[in-house]
C-alpha cells in the first residue's frame, strides 16, 4: 500500500445555491491511478477541480471542508494558487493546445515558473516532456509547427505534456479520453500506465473498462456523494453498495 | 396622382388577399378538392400579382414621361416658331412653358410661349389620362389571369416563393447597381481629372493648392496654364496629413481601447459590464459634428494656452487636438470589438494556462491575446478606416493649410477635408479643381477598401481558427 497523497475530509462545494458535493472523504494513493467513475453531474469532475483550486476561476463557486496534500491543507486561502498548480498538473477533457507551436506549448509551464534559464535547458525540458508522453518521436522534426496542427490523440499527448513538463508530482485528469479514438486511447492508457511510476494521477472517466484497465483505486460518485471508494478490482467484481452494483452493470445512469 | 394610383392599388390588393383566401377555401370545401397550397398562399398570390405589374409600370412610365414630354414639348415650341441655339436655351424655354402652365411664371408670355403651354397641358392630361387607363388594364389583366390560375389549384405555394425569390433579388440588384453607380461616378470624373493632370504629378506632388487652377474649361488650356496647374494638385501633403491625424488618432484609441476590451471581457463582472458596455458605445453614437466642435472650441484652445504657458507655438487648430478627439470616437470600435474578440477565445485555453499555474495576466498576456490577435488586428484596421474616413472633426479641427509636417502642434489637413473645401460654394463643374475632388475620393475609397479587406480576412481567419 503506498502513502496517501492526497486526503479530503468533509468537502463541500456550492455553486451559488446549489451544493454539487456533499460531505466527500477520499483518500488519493501516491504513485497510483485513482478512477472516479459515475452519471454525469455527480460531482467527479467538481472534485478534482479541488485539488488544484481550479474551481477558482468560476466566481459562484465556495469550497468547505478540509482538502489536504502532503499535510498541506489545499483549501488555504493563504495558499499560493500559482505553486500549488505547479505542483498538481491538469489534462482536460477537450484537447486545448495553445494556438503556439508545439516547442511553446511545451516550454509555456516552465518559464511561467522561472524553470529553465538557458535555451539548452529549456530544450531538455521540452524534449523530455515529449518523451514521457510519448510524442517525441511523432514530433521531434516539427517542434515550431503549431500544436494544433497535431491530430485529437496527439493533442491530448501534447497536453499531457504540457502538464508534466513543470515536473509536477500530481495529474489530474478529467475525461482526458472521450473527445478520441480508439487507437488514440489505448495510447493514452498506455501512457497512463507508465505516468504513474513518477505521478500521481486521478482520472475521471465515464467508461468502465478504461477505470478497469487504468487505476488500482476507483471511487464512485452519485449526485454529488462519494458512494464507494476501493480497489479497482473489489469495486468491479464484488462491491459493498447495491448503488455501485447498479451502476457499474449498466443498470442506470 | 401617383399616390392616389399606389393607394388604390394597395387598397384594391389587400381585400383580393381576403377574396383569394376565403374563394379559395369555398371552392376546397364545395368540390371536395385537396388544394395544392394553404388558402393563405392563394391570397398572397394575388396580392403580388395584383400590385407588382401595376407597380412596375408606374414606375417605369414615371420615369419616361417627363423625358417624352419635354421633348414633344421642345419641338412643338420650335415648329410655333421659338428659337434656342443649344440645349440649355432649350431647356430655358421648357421650363417656362411648365411655369405657365402651373401658373408660376411672372415674365412676358408671348403668343408662341401661350401656345405651347396649352399644348403642354393637353399633353399632361393626356398622358395623366392614358396612365390610369393603362394601369387599371393591366390590374384587371393579371387579376384575372391570377384568378383563373387559383381556379385550376395551381402550385400557388411555388409561385409565391418564386415571385419572392425575384423580389429579393431585385433589391440585391439594386444595392449593388446603386454602389456600381457611385464607383463609376467617381471613375469617370477621376479619369477626366488624370486626363488634365499627370497620375504621377498627382500622386508624388508635394504642394496642394487647387485654388491655383481657375482655368474654366480643361479643353482649352495653354501651356503656361498647364505648367501652373501641373504642381498645384500634389497628393502627398494630404495622405500625409491624413495618416499622421489617424496615426495619433490610433495611438490614443488603440491602447484605450484595447485595455479596455481586455477589462471588459477579462475582469469586469457581469454587472459591470452590462452597465459601462453601452456607456463606452454610446460614445460611438455621438454625431461627429460634436465631437468637431468639441475638438475646435475646447481641446484646440487649451492646448494653445497649455503651449503658450510652456512657450511653444501652438495652431489654435492643430493636428493634435482633431486626432486626439478622433482617437476617443473611435475608442468604442477598438473596445467593444476587441471585447468580442477576447470573449469568443475558448475557456479551455484559459483553464489550460492556469492548470500550469499562469496567473491571470500573464494568461491573457501570453495565452489569451495571441489567441485573439488576428481579430484585435481587424478591429484596429477597421478602427483606422474609420479615422481615414472621418471628415466633420478634421474640417472644424485640423484647418484647411496642407501643411507638409510631422509638428502636431501645426494645423494640417486631410482628403476628406479638402473634398468638402473643394465642393462647398459654387463650381464650376469642368474644372481641374473641382474634378481633384473625385480623383481625392476615389483615391479614399480604394485605400479604405483594401483596408477592410484585409481587417475582414484578418477576422475571417481568426474565426475559422475556433469555430
Amino acid at each position: 500500500m503506498n502513502n496517501i497523497k492526497i486526503k479530503s475530509k468533509n468537502l463541500n462545494v456550492y455553486y451559488g445555491d446549489k451544493q454539487a458535493l456533499f460531505d466527500v472523504n477520499l483518500d488519493l494513493n501516491e504513485k497510483e491511478v485513482t478512477a472516479l467513475i459515475g452519471p454525469s453531474g455527480c460531482g467527479k469532475s467538481t472534485f478534482i477541480r479541488c485539488i488544484n483550486r481550479m474551481n477558482d476561476v468560476i466566481d459562484i463557486c465556495k469550497v468547505t471542508g478540509n482538502i489536504e496534500m502532503d499535510g498541506m491543507n489545499i483549501n488555504d486561502k493563504d495558499l499560493d494558487v500559482v505553486s500549488l498548480r505547479e505542483r498538481v498538473g491538469m489534462v482536460f477533457q477537450k484537447p486545448n493546445p495553445f494556438p503556439k507551436s508545439i516547442y511553446d506549448n511545451i516550454s509555456y509551464g516552465p518559464k511561467i515558473h522561472g524553470k529553465g534559464e538557458t535555451k539548452s535547458e529549456l530544450d531538455q525540458i521540452v524534449e523530455n516532456s515529449l518523451k514521457k508522453s510519448a510524442l517525441w518521436e511523432e514530433v521531434k522534426d516539427r517542434l515550431d509547427e503549431p500544436g494544433t496542427s497535431l491530430s485529437g490523440g496527439q493533442q491530448q499527448r501534447l497536453c499531457i505534456a504540457r502538464a508534466i513538463s513543470v515536473n509536477p508530482e500530481v495529474i489530474l485528469m478529467d475525461e482526458p479520453c472521450s473527445a478520441l479514438d480508439p487507437i488514440a486511447t489505448a495510447k493514452i492508457e498506455e501512457l497512463i500506465d507508465e505516468l504513474k511510476k513518477t505521478y500521481t494521477i486521478v482520472i475521471v472517466t465515464h467508461s468502465m473498462a478504461q477505470a478497469v484497465r487504468v487505476s488500482q483505486k476507483t471511487g464512485f460518485f452519485h449526485l454529488g456523494k462519494l458512494i464507494e471508494v476501493g480497489k479497482t478490482e473489489k469495486i468491479f467484481k464484488n462491491p459493498d453498495n447495491k448503488m455501485t452494483q447498479d451502476y457499474i452493470t449498466g443498470r442506470f445512469g | 396622382m401617383n399616390i392616389v394610383l399606389i393607394f388604390l392599388i394597395t387598397i384594391f390588393s389587400i381585400s383580393l388577399f381576403f377574396y383569394g383566401k376565403s374563394k379559395t377555401k369555398t371552392i376546397s370545401i364545395k368540390d371536395n378538392i385537396k388544394l395544392n397550397a394553404l388558402p393563405k398562399f392563394y391570397g398572397y398570390y394575388l396580392v403580388l400579382w395584383c400590385s407588382i405589374p401595376a407597380l412596375v409600370f408606374l414606375l417605369v412610365w414615371s420615369l419616361f414621361e417627363p423625358v417624352i414630354i419635354k421633348s414633344i414639348i421642345i419641338e412643338t415650341a420650335a415648329n410655333q416658331g421659338a428659337t434656342f441655339n443649344d440645349k440649355n436655351e432649350a431647356n430655358l424655354i421648357y421650363e417656362k412653358i411648365k411655369a405657365i402652365h402651373l401658373g408660376t411664371y411672372f415674365g412676358d408670355i408671348d403668343s408662341i410661349l401661350k401656345e405651347s403651354a396649352l399644348a403642354y397641358a393637353k399633353f399632361i392630361n393626356l398622358f395623366t389620362n392614358s396612365k390610369v387607363v393603362l394601369i387599371f388594364g393591366i390590374i384587371i389583366a393579371s387579376v384575372i389571369y391570377s384568378l383563373k390560375k387559383i381556379k385550376n389549384n395551381s402550385k400557388a405555394r411555388d409561385d409565391v416563393e418564386v415571385i419572392l425569390k425575384g423580389l429579393l433579388f431585385v433589391s440585391s440588384l439594386i444595392a449593388i447597381l446603386t454602389t456600381l453607380g457611385i464607383i463609376f461616378s467617381l471613375l469617370f470624373e477621376s479619369i477626366k481629372f488624370f486626363s488634365v493632370i499627370n497620375v504621377f504629378d498627382y500622386l508624388f506632388g508635394t504642394n496642394w493648392s487647387p485654388q491655383r487652377a481657375f482655368v474654366r474649361d480643361a479643353s482649352s488650356i495653354t501651356a503656361a496654364e498647364f505648367e501652373e496647374l501641373k504642381d498645384a494638385f500634389g497628393f502627398i501633403p494630404l495622405i500625409a496629413g491624413t495618416s499622421f491625424i489617424a496615426f495619433i488618432a490610433m495611438l490614443v484609441a488603440v491602447p484605450i481601447g484595447l485595455f479596455s476590451g481586455i477589462y471588459m471581457a477579462e475582469y469586469a463582472s457581469i454587472k459591470v459590464r452590462r452597465i459601462s458596455k453601452p456607456i463606452i458605445e454610446i460614445l460611438a453614437g455621438i454625431p461627429t459634428v460634436v465631437y468637431g466642435f468639441f475638438a475646435a472650441l475646447t481641446v484646440g484652445p487649451f492646448f494653445r494656452q497649455v503651449g503658450e504657458n510652456l512657450g511653444l507655438t501652438v495652431s489654435s487648430e492643430s493636428a493634435l487636438a482633431a486626432g486626439l478627439i478622433m482617437g476617443i470616437m473611435i475608442i468604442p470600435y477598438v473596445s467593444s470589438l476587441s471585447d468580442d474578440v477576447i470573449n469568443s477565445v475558448p475557456q479551455s485555453l484559459r483553464d489550460g494556462s492556469y492548470a500550469v499555474g499562469a496567473t491571470k495576466s500573464e494568461t491573457i498576456k501570453q495565452v489569451v491575446i495571441p489567441a485573439a490577435l488576428p481579430g484585435i488586428i481587424g478591429s484596429v484596421l477597421l478602427a483606422v478606416s474609420r479615422a481615414i474616413g472621418e471628415t466633420m472633426i478634421v474640417v472644424m479641427a485640423a484647418g484647411l493649410a496642407a501643411n507638409l509636417t510631422i509638428n502636431p502642434l501645426e494645423s494640417t489637413t486631410t482628403i476628406t477635408t479638402q473634398i468638402v473645401m473643394i465642393l462647398v460654394g459654387d463650381q464650376e463643374f469642368d474644372s481641374p479643381k473641382t474634378q481633384s475632388a473625385f480623383a481625392l475620393g476615389l483615391t479614399l475609397f480604394i485605400a479604405t477598401l483594401i483596408l477592410n479587406y484585409i481587417a475582414q480576412r484578418a477576422v475571417k481567419k481568426y474565426r475559422e481558427k475556433y469555430d
